[in-house]
């Protein structure tokens, strides 16, 4: 619902711009809207983190031997070591790389599955949709947390298993944007006109309607992709993240017996997530500036 | 009304017995023996195994199992927590009360906080109080709610040393009447305040977008265009519109709750929901892991239900729809 009001008036359709190019046209609304660009920074800084894992930290997040809990800046630690010695800087930028790669892969399986229940339910009405939206009012209403901590607990806790069930349950926001947009441009004339010609029904859901109507899908994304950081450091503080992974959920369930002796070992990688996330968040609230009417006027 | 309700109900309807579904196929998609997950996995006897398999019916076919598994669940039977030994029904019902004593109380606390803030950021829109506001609300959304919990402690429990670390209740100190009463107090200002802290940003958005879009409304211009007051034409038509949808995501919101609940009541040592999920999880309890779930998809729903039914009261044109 929240979402859903906010993008009400990202679901009006940007004009095709004619002599400017499509990158430009994006990016000076998304420069006015002050928080995108905020958010792109940060995000380049920690991807960066992440692509440079190996050169930051060449002995890999495990490696054993330090001093425990010395703190940051000493004897070569920059940000100090955790209860068994790992150096932190290590753990906190191959947990960069977990952190990104389940947002991003529990983010795109949702809005494809969100994609495909939304524009099938739209375009093709009648029963089909009240299934469809029936079923993705259960799937917004049910607990996804829990359903995820039960499905973890008894299946496994691979970050596989982790990145796919985050996707498949965050997917109902996505859907009922996508199935609005459809609706709308079913009735447009270059979509009727298709029909006209013979069109067959799938080729002008996918390779017309989506494309058209997906962009306020990408601002509910960045979104998606920040809450799935955000569960997966929830399951992994509560014990259910992947045990072969160094991840910052994990890190700061490890430091919060000695947070008070050695602060760093659960205030840094918390701050990791803080930062991550609110970069998304800021992102998100760029693209939908760009989409909303408002940014029109800078656009041009 | 009546039918509004009726049909409303009708759609939750589905919502429970897909959750039913759900746990239902989680315990046969469970690697092993369904008896034997339920029996837990510290060496169960056979003897037990055969029982747990005798009631749930394992050796009959999927529909009738299901139809068995359903049947119990009509009658309150959630099954036996292996941990426990209790039925696990019992157990959510114990543990219940805390847990909604934290959960509506921070609601209730970011429902007032964000609706005020939101207000605010609405009237300066594009001005720097806005801006700051956004900012720091995508910063407090951005906040796991258990680190936050953690951090809150140290400040105000172990350096301050103003309010109790954890608990309920301070351990034998057995208080009766008003002062059990402020004891219970002192301990929820803690995982109240952190659980309110990362709820605001939820009513923040929503009353800052409505706010914003009921301005734009061409009743609004009307009024303004009549010559009343702008203050009244705030706060007596735009200012009512624009909080109907709060009422909605209140409803949605309670299954966040839960989530930042079942977290922060872990950090606090809550003795509610969160603390007993948890136990389910390291004991491989899986009888109370799935009971939880369900208990908690059953109350979301009818929350949800309620909320839908006050937003009917309040806007008639819902009924109407």
């Amino acid at each position: 619902m929240a979402e859903s009001l906010l993008t009400n008036e990202a679901a009006v359709l940007p004009t095709a711009p004619r002599r400017e190019s499509r990158i430009r046209a994006f990016w000076r609304p998304f420069v006015a809207s002050r928080m995108g660009p905020i958010g792109l920074g940060i995000l380049i800084c920690v991807a960066l983190c992440a692509l440079l894992a190996g050169v930051i930290a060449p002995d890999g997040p495990f490696k054993l031997g330090a001093p425990r809990l010395i703190g940051p800046g000493e004897q070569g630690h920059l940000l100090g070591t955790d209860h068994l010695g790992r150096d932190m800087l290590a753990q906190l930028v191959y947990g960069a790389r977990v952190s990104l790669t389940i947002g991003l892969v529990a983010a795109s399986i949702s809005l494809f599955v969100g994609v495909v229940i939304g524009s099938v339910a739209g375009y093709f009405g009648g029963w089909v949709d009240l299934v469809l939206s029936r079923l993705t009012d259960m799937f917004l209403i049910i607990p996804a947390f829990f359903l995820i901590i039960v499905v973890v607990a008894t299946l496994g806790s691979g970050i596989g298993y982790v990145m796919v069930v985050i996707g498949l349950t965050a997917w109902p926001t996505s859907a009922r944007l996508m199935r609005a947009q459809t609706l709308s441009l079913r009735e447009r004339t270059f979509i009727q006109a298709l029909r006209a010609l013979g069109e067959s029904g799938p080729r002008i859901l996918f390779r017309h309607i989506v494309p058209n109507g997906i962009q306020p899908l990408i601002a509910n994304a960045s979104l998606d992709i920040a809450s799935a950081i955000l569960i997966e450091a929830g399951l992994s503080f509560i014990g259910l993240g992947d045990p072969n992974k160094a991840t910052w959920g994990r890190m700061i369930f490890d430091g919060r017996t000695t947070i008070l002796t050695a602060w760093w070992a659960s205030v840094l990688p918390g701050i990791a997530i803080i930062v991550t996330v609110l970069g998304f968040y800021l992102v998100g609230d760029g693209i939908s500036y760009v989409l909303s009417p408002r940014s029109r006027k800078v656009s041009k | 009304m009546g039918r509004y309700i009726s049909r409303q109900l009708a759609s939750i309807i589905p919502t429970i017995l897909l959750s039913i579904v759900l746990n239902f196929m989680l315990l046969h998609a469970a690697p092993g023996d369904p008896a034997r997950v339920m029996a837990g996995k510290d060496n169960p006897s056979e003897e037990q195994i055969e029982a747990i398999r005798k009631s749930l019916g394992l050796d009959q076919p999927l529909p009738v199992q299901f139809w068995k598994y359903v049947k119990e669940l009509a009658q309150g039977n959630l099954g036996q927590s292996i941990t426990y030994k209790q039925p696990v029904f019992d157990l959510i019902m114990q543990r219940l009360p805390a847990t909604l004593l934290l959960t509506v109380t921070s609601a209730v606390l970011a429902l007032s906080i964000g609706t005020l803030l939101g207000v605010i950021a609405a009237q300066k829109s594009g001005r720097p109080v806005d801006s700051a506001l956004s900012f720091s609300n995508y910063a407090l959304f951005a906040i796991p709610s258990f680190w936050l919990g953690l951090i809150m402690i140290v400040i105000f429990s172990s350096k301050l040393g103003w309010l109790p670390t954890s608990g309920m209740r301070t351990v034998r100190a057995d208080y009766t009447g008003w002062r059990d009463k402020l004891d219970v107090l002192q301990h929820l200002v803690l995982p109240v305040a952190t659980l309110a802290l990362v709820q605001i940003p939820i009513y923040f958005r929503i009353t800052r977008a409505s706010v914003q879009l009921q301005q734009r409304e061409d009743y609004v211009t009307t009024f303004r265009a009549t010559g009343i007051p702008e203050p009244r034409v705030f706060r007596r038509y735009a200012l009512r519109n624009a909080l109907l949808p709060t009422v909605t995501v209140f409803g949605l919101g309670l299954g966040f709750v839960f989530t930042g609940a079942a977290l922060v009541e872990i950090v606090f040592a809550w003795p509610g929901i969160g603390r007993l999920t948890l136990d389910a999880v390291f004991r491989r309890d899986y009888p109370l892991l799935l009971g939880v779930y369900l208990v908690l998809a059953i109350a979301v729903s009818v929350a949800v239900l309620l909320t839908d039914i006050v937003y009917a009261l309040l806007d008639p044109r819902i009924r109407l729809r």
